[in-house]
């Protein structure tokens, strides 16, 4: 009795496979980290109340004119935040993302009481740089849940100019 | 019954009616790709940011030139000689129109942007001759049936052009809802990570696909596959390497540091990145194309296809997802890390579709072997017994072409090279058709061993 000989194109379409599951594994986990850091089921009803981003001067640490979405890339600035809106023993924090993602400015983690005096949150220039990179700039006020942001209680978003 | 009747394999579809159905299926892709880019250009228009978007729409009538120009031209090589040059003049038309509409809209686009023309020119000039090496590389990774140029450069272009045109509006809907509703770290970078690796592979793999249907003959196994996905991957490299390269230029130049920015950033896309990145994620969809190719069953294609799209989609989620877990130190030990940081996240992608590569080429040159000794003891003189060795090896066939050279200069180089390049065709032509995953008629094999014969009265014996 004859044996078909075996085709060498099923080892390649095997190892293939064997790929594919290691990247259904890969895109599991990917799912599974979007899960943890975006947990369902966190939405409170509760939100902040961002007062405005304008412009800050860091010497008297206070903030001048009028609320703005767009800065030039001299300007200093700052979100200021209403503490006072969310319940006290929440607990909070504040943050400023430029457009790489990178935190550039911060207050908290702390409950919305202990956070009250700091209601100012200026964007803080990278070590090295002379001013703010241009971009999307993003300000979120977070509750927190473990040491961790699970829900954004609001949000800004401004845009540098080049 | 002779013995060419015993070695030459019967025509395993000679009226194939795969070839109609391939060819709608082209048909409703590319179709879909139109419908994409126009709703992509439209919706930029309207919903995003003006200028960019404005190129957009203006660079549809543009891709459009170019898509049936070269269309016209990649089919005019597949007619006979006497209406190719009437195909090939319609073809060269149709692209020199689209290319200068083209210019216009990167014009309009360039001048309009921060970084200024002069920094969109030498960003791009310098990632010209990195992309050339990458595609010379990768298509002499097939050791015995090269790719034609103009496919080679036809998926390319695609990467460069249509691939990134069709992702702009998905990508930018995809970010900023994102960045709307989804609490900044790194859930927001998985989601991000998700929508590049999904739209840009299927952008990517569309060309793939398409190159896959349409030129069957030039599309044979795994090792085709993998140099077209690849090929497509280091086009979209070179355009996304160009748009970085620019926009990171115009963001630090006021710091004084531009240009030292836009280096590291061509270091690591163009340099660093060249294979590791865009060129072996879609090398992955080739590859499950490519294995496609010469499976039996249509439930094992289906799953090949399916395999090389998710490896794709999940090597390019892994780097941009988990980037940021890979910090780089800003001393001297951060140059070791961004390396190293590459190596760790892509290599094993790269190892691995380089490994498909290796097992395709040693699986092709078994086929190809079988058939030289089939075809030289069938007697038909397209290829003699002692010939077999020489054919079967890259570096015996480079010997000889060498001699010939020595022997005649390069008309007798060239003369052996064009008859052993037959040679191989007349090969995979059969290993194809006694394999049955052959939809042309005997006669192209016919006219195969007429060319060889033809050939082989033009080289004077050695």
């Amino acid at each position: 009795m004859s044996v078909a000989p075996y085709d060498q194109i099923l080892t390649l379409y095997r190892t293939l496979l064997v790929f594919a599951t290691v990247a259904v594994l890969i895109l599991g986990v990917g799912l599974v980290e979007f899960v943890y850091f975006e947990p369902p089921g966190q939405t409170t009803g509760k939100t902040a109340h961002i007062v405005g981003v304008l412009e800050y001067d860091p010497a008297t640490r206070t903030t001048k004119g009028p609320d703005r979405t767009t800065f030039a890339r001299t300007d200093e600035f700052a979100g200021v935040v209403d503490w006072s809106q969310l319940p006290p023993d929440l607990m909070v924090d504040a943050r400023w993302f430029n457009s790489f993602g990178s935190i550039v400015g911060r207050v908290g983690p702390g409950t919305a009481a202990e956070l009250g005096p700091q209601s100012t949150v200026p964007v803080i220039v990278p070590p090295g740089l002379h001013h703010s990179l241009p971009g999307h700039y993003t300000f979120v006020v977070e509750r927190l849940k473990d040491g961790q942001p699970v829900e954004v209680l609001a949000r800004r978003i401004v845009l540098i100019e080049r | 019954m002779s013995a060419h009747a015993y070695t030459t394999p019967p025509a395993a579809n000679p009226h194939s009616k795969l070839r109609p159905s391939r060819y709608w299926i082209a048909a409703v892709v590319a179709g879909v790709v139109v419908l994409a880019l126009i709703a992509s250009s439209l919706l930029n228009y309207v919903y995003l940011e003006t200028i960019p978007a404005r190129a957009s729409l203006y660079g549809l009538l543009a891709v459009a030139l170019v898509a049936l120009g070269t269309f016209i031209g990649v089919r005019a090589f597949t007619r006979d000689r006497a209406s190719r040059r009437k195909h090939l003049i319609r073809a060269g038309v149709l692209l020199g129109l689209g290319v200068l509409l083209w210019l216009l809209v990167i014009d309009v686009f360039v001048f309009t942007q921060s970084a200024g023309p002069t920094v969109a020119a030498i960003c791009a000039l310098a990632c010209l001759p990195t992309t050339a090496f990458g595609l010379l590389v990768v298509r002499r990774m097939d050791r015995n049936e090269k790719e034609p140029w103009r496919l080679v450069l036809v998926a390319a272009a695609w990467g460069a052009i249509v691939a990134t045109s069709l992702v702009i509006w998905g990508e930018s809907l995809w970010d900023a809802t994102a960045q709307h509703t989804l609490v900044p770290g790194p859930g927001l970078d998985a989601s991000i990570a998700f929508s590049a690796g999904l739209l840009e592979e299927l952008a990517k793999g569309a060309a793939v696909v398409l190159l896959f249907l349409v030129m069957r003959d030039d599309f044979d196994d795994v090792v085709d596959g993998i140099v077209y996905g690849a090929a497509v991957g280091l086009g979209f490299n070179f355009l996304e390497s160009v748009a970085y390269m620019t926009n990171i230029y115009s963001i630090f130049n006021p710091e004084g540091i531009g240009w030292e920015a836009a280096g590291i950033q061509w270091y690591a896309r163009q340099v660093l990145g060249l294979f590791f990145g865009h060129a072996t994620y879609t090398a992955f969809i080739g590859a499950g194309l490519g294995v496609a190719r010469q499976l039996p069953h249509l439930r094992q294609k289906a799953l090949a296809i399916l395999s090389g799209f998710l490896i794709a989609i999940a090597g390019h989620f892994a780097w941009d997802a988990w980037l940021t877990f890979f910090p780089i130190d800003p001393g001297v030990l951060g140059l070791l890390e961004f390396h190293l940081r590459t190596l760790i996240m892509t290599g094993p992608f790269t190892a691995a579709v380089i490994a498909l590569l290796l097992f395709g080429i040693r699986y092709e040159a078994l086929g190809l072997v079988d058939q030289f000794r089939k075809e030289a003891a069938s007697g038909s003189g397209t290829i003699l017994m002692d010939e077999v060795p020489v054919l079967a090896s890259p570096w015996q066939r480079l010997k000889q072409r060498l001699l010939a050279f020595r022997r005649g200069g390069f008309k007798a180089y060239f003369e052996v090279a064009r008859l052993q390049s037959a040679q191989l065709d007349l090969a995979m032509e059969r290993w194809h058709r006694e394999r049955k995953e052959m939809d042309t008629p005997m006669e192209a094999e016919a006219a195969l061993r007429q060319r060889v014969l033809e050939l082989r009265h033009q080289v004077p014996a050695s």
